[in-house]
């Protein structure tokens, strides 16, 4: 089963035997880089109202108004960059990996246009370490699109240098946070920076910069082709276009498949991803395990960007989603989750560097069966005090963490208070135990 | 009192006569790297990236010689270096097998991956095999959640594990593996 009009994903077919990697040549007799020369023809003003009016919302996980973020941009201040957020490192996160497996060009396009739009002469891809045959395919495809005159000193018909280079980072999810990135594009830790200054301000190289996810970038030639109203029509109307989901965790057929926004769960799950495997429905992560989690009763929710007000949730995130049965021990997912985070952290603010390693001890004394009455309070109390929400981070990877505590906690309170015993009788003994068992 | 002044350099005296950092991977760094960005700092993670290809990891006198080499002080090489996981200060063995365990390769069984390498080669997470030939690692979302269970092999992805065709598909594997340099 396939969305009828296919926009991002138009040239990957659906048969996976029939899917291969698009080269130049099949991408411009697909009617590829059309839409940069229709961009050239526009002035840069124009390009950004089209974006603004198109209402496109950024993918990588903020959902921030694309249009707003380019007129941040301090006019007259040169030199200005394009960074790529391509570190796609969110556990069920995997959409910009499945595109650009098969289709690197649509995302030049899009940078291309974007570098046009904002007068912008370098641009870099930061994208994750462990994508060692991405960051090939990429290097590639720039190869034959320098060939082809769409970067370089000169492009022709224009007085336009634009270069762009593939930048790998080295295995940190931190650097998925917009100033972590930059911060490890001039080669030091990803340690994400206090903000303001914005990156629109002073980013990569204290110059103003752009951070635009892959699949922002790759929605870009298809708002130029077809125009706002267009882009406008699908979707709701706080959250327009098509949209790349990725479904893994237990279900028959997991993969990337694209969509209208506002589509139902279930319908995903059952329609494209041919159901549950090996159990019932019992919750879902809606779009990275940054999240948190949808309850049994949450399977129809709509996935846009307003699922967080909506559902108890922190948002859409990067819309992968995780799915999870009646079998699924939720204690052990949590801790999975919050392990991720204790071990990502980048360690720079106490309460999320503490904070993740400290849940994450708890957690594995409950699942080793030594969880006392008092952890589920404590538990709640150590997630909800952590993140950029309450203000005590810099950065937004402690809240993610919060989250999944919280949601987990919140709809899933009996999974938790099972496995906990009461310890009133054995008291120090069970600490005793516990220490020696962890 | 004396002020007792230690040498904290001392462990990380050079190991070798010749140059980590090559003529080789100089020219290379310089010509392809430094024009890409306005500071020469920025071709930190590149040259890095070069170094593990070429020797598997990092030497301290690597460190050394790359601070000489960008112009910045040996403890901001060291700061940005220690903080990413796949540069790595102690040697490997010559395939790093790397099985994710985030939460989709958990629900779809990356233990099993581990039991099974543990069973056939002999070796725990963060082990090398005796004859230096495998090192296995944990590690968190290789970015393929619907191949899950799935694992690096160095630089390739192998995606829907089966425990038992994966371990003998390692078993299969050269004595050395092509293109690597370590």
């Amino acid at each position: 089963m396939a969305f009828a009009c296919p926009v991002l994903l138009k040239r990957i077919p659906d048969d996976p035997a029939k899917r291969k990697l698009i080269n130049i040549e099949e991408y411009i007799s697909t009617g590829g880089y059309e839409s940069l020369r229709k961009a050239q023809s526009m002035t840069p003003d124009q390009i950004i109202q089209l974006v603004i009016d198109s209402s496109l919302r950024g993918r990588g996980g903020a959902g921030f108004p694309c249009g707003s973020k380019w007129k941040f941009l301090p006019k007259d201040l040169h030199p200005r960059y394009l960074a790529v957020n391509f570190d796609e490192s969110e556990p069920g996160t995997f959409k910009d990996r499945y595109l650009t497996d098969y289709d690197p060009h649509i995302l030049l396009e899009g940078i291309a246009i974007a570098a046009f739009a904002n007068r912008i002469t370098t641009s870099y891809i930061y994208i994750r370490g462990e994508y060692h045959l991405q960051a090939k395919i990429l290097e590639k495809a720039l190869e034959e699109a320098y060939a082809k005159g769409i970067f370089g000193q000169k492009i022709p018909g224009t007085d336009i240098v634009h270069n762009c280079y593939v930048h790998r980072g080295a295995g940190a999810y931190i650097c998925g946070e917009e100033t972590g990135l930059l911060e490890s594009l001039e080669g030091k830790r990803g340690w994400p920076r206090i903000k303001p200054p914005f990156p629109a301000i002073a980013g990569a190289f204290a110059k103003p910069t752009i951070i635009n996810n892959v699949e922002t970038l790759a929605c870009l030639p298809y708002i130029i082709e077809h125009g706002a109203e267009w882009f406008k029509a699908m979707g709701t109307p706080s959250s327009a276009g098509p949209k790349l989901f990725g479904v893994s965790g237990l279900v028959n057929k997991p993969g990337v498949y694209e969509e209208e926004l506002g589509i139902k769960m279930s319908t995903l799950i059952e329609k494209y991803a041919g159901g549950v495997k090996g159990g019932k429905y019992r919750a879902a992560i809606p779009g990275g395990v940054s999240m948190g989690i949808l309850g049994t009763d949450q399977y129809d929710a709509e996935l846009d960007f307003d699922i967080g007000k909506k559902y108890n949730v922190l948002g859409l995130g990067t819309a992968g989603v995780i799915v999870m049965t009646d079998k699924t021990d939720l204690v052990v997912m949590l801790r999975n989750i919050v392990r991720f985070f204790a071990h990502e952290s980048c360690g720079q603010c106490t309460p999320c560097r503490e904070g993740t390693a400290w849940m994450h001890k708890m957690l594995n004394r409950i699942v080793a069966g030594y969880g006392k009455p008092r952890d589920f309070d404590m538990l709640m109390e150590i997630g909800l005090s952590m993140g950029s929400m309450p203000g005590t981070t810099i950065c937004g990877l402690a809240d993610g963490a919060n989250w999944a505590v919280r949601t987990f906690l919140q709809k899933f309170p009996e999974d938790f208070k099972a496995r906990l015993k009461s310890d009133q009788v054995q008291g120090v003994t069970l600490d005793a135990q516990a220490a020696a068992a962890v | 009192m004396a002020w007792i002044v230690e040498d904290r350099l001392k462990q990380y005296q050079p190991t070798r006569s010749g140059p980590y950092l090559t003529a080789e991977i100089r020219s290379h760094i310089e010509q392809k790297y430094f024009p890409r960005y306005p500071r020469k700092q920025a071709a930190l993670l590149p040259l890095f990236h070069t170094i593990m290809h070429t020797y598997g990891y990092i030497a301290p006198q690597a460190i050394d010689e790359a601070a000489g080499f960008l112009g910045i002080s040996r403890a901001e090489v060291q700061d940005a270096v220690t903080f990413y996981e796949e540069f790595r200060l102690q040697p490997s063995g010559k395939y790093v097998v790397n099985v994710c365990r985030s939460i989709s390769c958990e629900l779809c069984g990356h233990q099993a991956v581990l039991n099974k390498i543990r069973d056939v080669f002999g070796i725990e997470p963060g082990e090398t095999t005796d004859d230096d030939k495998f090192t296995v690692f944990e590690v968190e979302c290789l970015g393929a959640c619907e191949q899950a269970p799935c694992a690096l092999v160095n630089e390739d992805l192998h995606g829907c594990i089966k425990p038992d065709e994966f371990a003998a598909h390692l078993r299969t594997l050269p004595d050395h593996p092509a293109g690597a340099g370590h």
